[in-house]
């Protein structure tokens, strides 16, 4: 059994080890190591707590545990790369659903306390708002059966039920709002986590959708939220925090249904600050330091997350989750020229003459799941001497940093995946370009048309290059519709098919 | 439809219009390909490399025109070739149809098409069949070796064991195609490369050659004219111009001149004096010798000396002195007009007069002359938006600026500091103390996450997401002390709880330990 003061202790180096696993994530070999800290402190965290003071079921706890534990080892040993953006997600709802369950039990338990506390307070002779605990000469006051029944279930009360009694009025009403607020965030997280889940995973459709009234409609039911929430800090039952559940399970579905599918890294993001926000709010009304210190943690990690991402789309964080682009201030400028097909074969031969190629992979190679096909023509081309590197625009992807660990696991080495300031510069120096399934990141309308609905989002300058071939599906505009005059420049030729197709005809010819 | 390539007749012209590399594209489109014997052999194309390449090689050109509903050759055609021109029959060749007027109209009473591949208009839809251009950029690179071979020197500077060599200077006057072609070779060589023209937009391209602009110190205008090519320049400018140039010419090597003005004669940019002072043994190309010449020393067709030892070369045949490279160039640009010709790829030729390419490329058709076209729809080259270059700022601007910055940087600072510190009060003077321990923690928290968070990597985005989702499963010490709880629908949503955020913790560790170990170094 381990003392409080002991649980403390092991509460603070857990909360030292997050900070360090999170800081180690600032380059690739510390990194492995800080993962271990993580670990550890996660270990000790839970350990101290299972066999810290007032818990019980010991058993049904180890049970559950290792349940849990089996699945999250067969789902991580288990998913492919590509499927990371669902998983962040569906981990995401795990911890709203978990502060949801955790904030009604906290109600449940506030209702039982309650009526303890209102018995005992009666027949200590004092007014409920006054009564403290534990009570002052409890022995010689308390005779009865009934009263001696009351104290030996105040006695029996354990961990947070213990803590409940010795609340004072104003501390519950504190908790009440806290409980509200575990919840809605909660809430909006955990369904707002299984829609972004299904249209990452292709079971919903990526098309922004929504409800006749859109956003009005969130705006009332946030409304309706918070008249519950005030009928609930006013003492109104346990219906009234379900159904402040249930309307925030509402809001969190339709946002989310109205964000489209290129717009997730944000959400995603949005997605990791609110569960952790909600796990702060929990470590609240529990007043558990560890889990408010690792809340604030995830929620600031999720901000600041949002906040790159909407930076390297040149929008308003507002403009993001309520879906759609801003205003477009007059007519854009008309695109000249002619896209021009080309054929494997010329890539080919653009390639053997190129002494410097940067690749531009985006969300369509993932698609077509050609990053094995572009690892092995990387190291084709290196070993013929020349430079290859990667440029990473921020939003490629459907995750921040997704790019990244799709080529990290075809196997292509870190030091040459660069990020967009990294390499922007190097355009002009490049001899051939090659963009694989991206579109608004390499727009040169940002740069260059006031008037563009992208207008002001920083992208990859490959139109500096000598020569670029896009590799693309289909004649279509990106995600946001725009046209991209990238495509008619003189300097630059398109590649249409299946991009994994596409690379391995080029590696083929090579 | 056959289409079929004639030997030229002109005497010293030693292109071809048709490769076998051409001839095989052309049959993708359904056509068939017909070649005069001997066509290609002074570009190095032996007749057996077309029959290889499934062309059909007949006898003499009267065969060709016979039975080819298409024909195609490199230099206008001669009177002789007109004459067998025939209804409804297509002749694709250069034509200069300001020279040529009597045959153009000849060949539009004949009812035949001519597809003059110098009038093809200079938009970037299409740079693939514009000819002039891929012949010009021969002629320029050409023109750069002929005069190194006159040049007694080295063109890139060496220090040897027998001494220093200073690198030649080169200065190329006129930077359109030619101009850029030859000042990528002379740089390429090692020579010191100035450059000149009207059009100061193309400064930028000169530069990123590696050769110099040659700026003049004159305001006013000047620049280009209709379809990418440069228009006649101001008295004043030229005077300028030529003040410039004479300033130059002592220390100049070897001077290329490529400035042609559409239909007009050649301008005189390199005059009589500037020659006289260039040192013995110097040189000078003049690509525009075919109009007249940018100097008028120069002789059409000739390599003269002058008295000063100044070499000056005339030569107008720069792209039949490389006739393998530029019937290759020439043989697509052709290849390239088929394929528009042929927008079915059936083997049907469609001639769409609503095309600008084709109209503007189309001098007679259907017994009309069509010349010259409407203007085209799009300019050549965009026109730049006139940038107004940045002052620079000097430094107790740029000083002022940045105080200027930091100081609204310190009232926002101040002020959200000071909007955040009386929420605080607001909170601290109504919640309790209890309430406040754990705040203090929370804000804490929030600043040691976002300085941590912001050190990370942008490549470890992904991970970071893996590892917050584990260590956000730290729910779990919520349940974990809700658990001990008598009511068992609380032990119930409790061991649910447990359950879930195991499988976060567990598996959020585990992917991201899987994620991180695939990163290799090269």
């Amino acid at each position: 059994m381990i003392e409080s003061g002991l649980q403390s202790a092991a509460y603070i180096v857990a909360a030292i080890l997050f900070i360090l696993s999170l800081g180690g994530l600032k380059d690739q070999e510390s990194a492995k190591r800080a993962i271990w800290y993580g670990i550890a402190g996660m270990a000790l965290a839970v350990v101290a707590t299972v066999f810290g003071p007032g818990v019980q079921n010991v058993w049904l706890i180890l049970l559950a545990i290792a349940a849990g534990g089996f699945a999250g080892y067969y789902i991580a040993g288990k998913v492919q790369m590509t499927e990371m953006p669902q998983l962040v997600a569906a981990l995401h709802s795990f911890v709203g659903l978990a502060a949801v369950f955790i904030g009604l039990n906290a109600d449940l338990m506030l209702g039982e306390v309650l009526e303890l506390r209102y018995g005992l307070a009666a027949l200590s002779g004092v007014a409920p708002e006054t009564f403290l605990w534990p009570i002052p000469s409890a022995g010689t006051l308390f005779t009865t059966p009934e009263a001696l029944a009351l104290m030996e279930r105040a006695e029996n009360l354990t961990g947070f039920g213990k803590s409940l009694l010795a609340k004072d009025a104003v501390e519950i009403a504190i908790l009440r709002v806290e409980v509200f607020l575990g919840i809605f965030i909660g809430a909006v997280t955990f369904t707002g986590s299984v829609i972004a889940y299904g249209k990452l995973a292709g079971q919903v459709d990526g098309k922004p959708k929504q409800f006749p009234g859109g956003h009005m409609l969130n705006l009332g039911a946030l409304i309706v939220c918070l008249i519950l929430g005030i009928l609930y800090f006013n003492g109104a039952g346990i219906w009234s925090i379900f159904l402040v559940a249930i309307i925030a399970g509402f809001i969190g579905y339709h946002l989310i249904m109205g964000i489209g599918g290129a717009d997730m890294p944000v959400v995603v993001s949005m997605l990791n600050s609110y569960s952790g926000w909600a796990a702060a709010a929990i470590g609240f009304t529990l007043g558990n330091d560890l889990l408010i210190v690792t809340g604030a943690l995830v929620g600031s990690s999720g901000a600041i997350l949002s906040y790159i991402m909407c930076k390297a789309m040149n929008r308003q964080f507002v403009s993001v989750i309520l879906g759609g682009f801003g205003g477009v201030s007059g007519p854009q400028l008309e695109v000249e020229g002619e896209m021009v097909p080309t054929d494997v074969d010329s890539v080919a031969d653009a390639l053997k003459e190129a002494d410097s190629v940067v690749i531009v992979p985006g969300y369509g190679m993932a698609v077509a799941q050609a990053q094995q096909a572009v690892s092995e023509l990387t190291k084709k081309l290196r070993d013929a001497g020349k430079t290859v590197r990667f440029a990473i625009h921020p939003v490629a992807g459907r995750l921040p940093g997704h790019m990244n660990v799709l080529l990290a696991e075809a196997k292509v080495p870190y030091d040459i995946v660069l990020e967009m300031d990294e390499i922007n510069d190097e355009f002009g120096s490049t001899d051939v370009v090659i963009v694989i399934g991206s579109n608004d990141i390499v727009n040169p309308a940002a740069n260059d048309d006031p008037n563009s609905p992208i207008a002001g989002m920083p992208v990859l300058h490959v139109w500096e290059a000598n020569q670029v071939f896009v590799s693309k599906r289909g004649q279509g505009t990106g995600y946001s519709g725009i046209e991209n005059p990238l495509f008619f420049k003189e300097n630059t030729r398109m590649l249409y098919g299946d991009a994994k197709d596409s690379v391995q005809a080029i590696l083929q010819k090579l | 439809m056959k289409i079929g390539v004639v030997r030229e007749s002109h005497e010293g012209e030693a292109r071809v219009a048709l490769t076998p590399q051409s001839a095989e594209q052309i049959a993708k489109l359904g056509h068939e390909c017909m070649v005069e014997a001997g066509a290609g052999s002074r570009a190095d194309i032996s007749d057996d490399l077309y029959r290889a390449a499934g062309v059909e090689v007949v006898e003499t050109a009267a065969d060709v025109f016979d039975r080819c509903d298409v024909v195609a050759k490199v230099r206008p055609p001669t009177e002789d070739e007109v004459e067998r021109l025939r209804e409804g029959q297509t002749l694709i060749s250069f034509f200069y149809p300001a020279e040529n007027e009597e045959l153009m109209k000849r060949a539009s009473e004949k009812g035949a098409t001519l597809i003059a591949m110098d009038m093809v208009p200079r938009i970037s839809r299409a740079q693939k069949m514009d000819a002039l251009s891929s012949m010009a950029n021969i002629a320029g690179y050409r023109a750069v070796i002929e005069s190194a071979n006159n040049f007694g020197r080295f063109l890139t500077g060496q220090i040897t064991a027998a001494g220093k060599v200073p690198p030649a200077k080169v200065l190329v006057v006129g930077a359109g195609v030619a101009g850029l072609a030859a000042i990528g070779t002379a740089t390429s060589l090692g020579a010191i490369t100035y450059a000149f023209d009207v059009r100061p937009e193309v400064a930028e391209q000169v530069q990123s050659m590696g050769a110099e602009f040659v700026f003049l110190d004159f305001e006013g205008e000047q620049g280009a004219g209709e379809g990418g090519y440069a228009a006649p320049s101001s008295p004043e400018f030229r005077e300028a111009q030529l003040a410039k140039f004479r300033e130059l010419a002592p220390d100049i090597d070897i001077v290329i001149t490529t400035a042609l003005i559409p239909n007009r004669e050649a301008p005189e940019l390199w005059t009589e004096d500037m020659v006289k002072a260039m040192k013995p043994g110097s040189v000078i190309v003049d690509l525009a010798a075919e109009k007249g010449g940018n100097c008028k020393l120069t002789v059409k067709d000739q390599r003269i000396v002058t008295d000063n030892g100044v070499v000056i070369i005339g030569y107008t045949d720069f792209p039949s002195r490389m006739a393998k490279q530029s019937s290759t160039l020439y043989a697509t640009n052709i290849r390239h007009m088929l394929t528009d010709l042929t927008p079915g790829k059936d083997g049907q030729i469609n001639h769409n007069m609503d095309d600008d390419v084709i109209r503007g490329a189309t001098i007679t058709h259907k017994n009309d002359v069509t010349w010259p076209p409407p203007k085209p729809k799009q300019a050549a080259q965009a026109q730049p938006a006139k940038r107004e270059k940045p002052k620079e700022k000097t430094a107790a601007e740029k000083r002022a600026d940045e105080a200027a910055a930091f100081a609204t940087q310190t009232r926002n600072q101040v002020g959200m500091l000071a909007i955040g510190a009386l929420l605080l009060l607001i909170v601290g003077a109504y919640a309790p103390e209890s309430f406040m321990s754990h705040f203090i923690v929370f804000a804490l928290a929030c600043f040691v996450g976002f300085q941590v968070i912001w050190g990370v990597a942008h490549s470890l985005h992904t991970p970071l997401m893996a590892v917050t989702n584990a260590i956000s499963g730290i729910v779990i010490l919520g349940a974990l002390l809700q658990i001990g709880s008598g009511n068992l629908l609380v032990i119930f949503l409790s061991l649910v709880s447990v359950l879930i955020a195991s499988i976060n913790i567990v598996g959020g560790f585990l992917v991201t330990r899987r994620m991180l170990a695939m990163f290799v170094k090269s």
